[in-house]
């Protein structure tokens, strides 16, 4: 099957509203989206707290926060699905296979670039910044709120890059989520899935969908980023 | 009594002084002018006087009540402002820099409004209130900081190199406004090259020259 009539097939396939497809890629912004928001709370209070103060630790920290981007996610998987499967110490939830598990995965995956990527905008904010802002009377949770609105695009580019980081991985949702159809079967499971049975249509049509999606919020930070201009 | 009163005042950075000076009394509706080379160390001492530096101290007291010298900044702002040669102004709109003093302060936005408002025709920026701040000039910058340091009445005000890089026109209307707050009984340090960009009346000269405050 050439590609050109395999990608003609799958544009067909989404304008008709295949329910099966469209149910596979809302679990996967449906996940994707709840991990982003458990996560990134945390990691960028984690990001700046590591850029912005000095702590017992905090070189520790970073380490760690580095080493957990470069980690693949088939071991983050593993991992969960060791803590999460019946004889592991989380088993008792009964979290294993289901969306939740694939939300915890996914934020975890989330989590490091969150905070890495927060970690770097706080480190490059300009120092007149803090100093505006104290010696206007700010205290220094203000002083900190200020410094956090100043990199507000870049933490935005930090999501863009963790929802593309969990949105086109494949290895913590396959092992935490099981793949199993209409419940934990996601845009990137389903094509590998699809691949493995010689079913390019529907794995091309996701992969359609997957791109649109980075391009629209891509798009959309641009036009963020245009607003916020530079000083 | 002065306004502030720094004594035993030392700056070096590593085996350099900078400066070294017993006294310094800086007094309440006095302008000061302070000179010298570049490297002279004048927008450090500014920044020592903020509290956004760091320094030897041996006391400091801001109308006669001490202050410890590593709270300078958190007790004495906003009552002692500083501005950046080049003011950072966030990137908000004009309005809300003018405002963030007020607001940090915890006033009502009601109450603020007008305040805002009178402080940005008073720096002839209203008609930039909603604008972003990045889209202004150098001088439209300096007029913004200056409103927002107006606003909040300050005791003090640390001005750096106010008037630099600025073209002629804009450089008329900065020190224009300066001039209204000298005479307005703020105490008002200027730390200039050129002191005669700023023709101040009955400005106090200070020169920092071989690590010396003259």
């Amino acid at each position: 099957m050439d590609l050109l009539h395999t990608t003609a097939e799958a544009l067909r396939l989404l304008m008709m509203g295949d329910a099966e497809l469209w149910g596979i890629i809302f679990v996967s912004v449906k996940v994707c989206f709840l991990a982003l928001v458990i996560a990134t709370p945390p990691a960028v209070l984690l990001g700046f707290l590591l850029a912005s103060r000095v702590f017992p630790g905090r070189r520790l920290l970073i380490v760690a926060v580095q080493t957990l981007l470069a980690l693949p996610t088939v071991v983050i998987g593993l991992i969960l699905y060791m803590l999460l499967s019946r004889q592991g110490p989380l088993g008792g939830m009964h979290l294993l296979f289901t969306q939740q598990a694939m939300v915890i995965g996914e934020a975890v995956l989330a989590f490091p670039i969150l905070a890495a990527l927060t970690l770097a905008a706080v480190q490059g904010v300009d120092p007149r910044v803090a100093e505006t802002a104290r010696t206007l009377g700010a205290k220094p949770w203000r002083s900190s709120l200020t410094m956090l609105l100043e990199v507000r695009f870049a933490v935005m580019a930090a999501m863009v890059s963790g929802f593309g980081r969990v949105i086109s991985e494949i290895g913590c949702a396959m092992m935490v989520g099981g793949n199993i159809a209409g419940v934990t079967r996601n845009i990137t499971t389903a094509i590998a899935l699809e691949t493995s049975k010689g079913e390019f249509v529907e794995g091309i049509a996701l992969g359609i969908v997957l791109v649109i999606i980075a391009l629209t919020i891509n798009f959309g930070l641009a036009l963020l980023q245009g607003r916020g201009g530079s000083r | 009594m002065s306004l502030m009163l720094v004594r035993g005042l030392r700056k070096s950075f590593g085996e350099r002084l900078l400066f070294d000076v017993a006294e310094l009394a800086l007094q309440s509706g006095s302008s000061y002018l302070l000179t010298g080379g570049n490297g002279s160390g004048k927008t450090t001492m500014l920044r020592i006087l903020a509290g956004l530096e760091t320094a030897q101290i041996g006391s400091v007291s801001f109308e006669g009540v001490t202050i410890p010298a590593d709270e300078i900044c958190a007790q004495l702002a906003p009552r002692v402002v500083y501005l950046h040669q080049h003011p950072y102004l966030f990137s908000s709109s004009v309005a809300a820099n003018v405002a963030y003093g007020l607001k940090a302060a915890g006033m009502a936005h009601a109450k603020r409004e007008a305040l805002v408002r009178e402080a940005m025709t008073w720096a002839g920026v209203n008609h930039l209130a909603h604008i972003a701040p990045h889209k202004l000039s150098g001088g439209e910058k300096q007029r913004v900081a200056l409103a927002r340091a107006r606003i909040l009445n300050p005791k003090m005000l640390l001005l750096d190199e106010p008037t630099a890089n600025l073209d002629e026109e804009a450089r008329r209307q900065v020190a224009g406004l300066i001039r209204q707050m000298c005479d307005n009984n703020h105490c008002v340090v200027i730390a200039t090259h050129d002191s005669e960009l700023i023709t101040l009346e009955n400005a106090v000269q200070l020169r920092l020259e071989n690590a010396a405050l003259l």
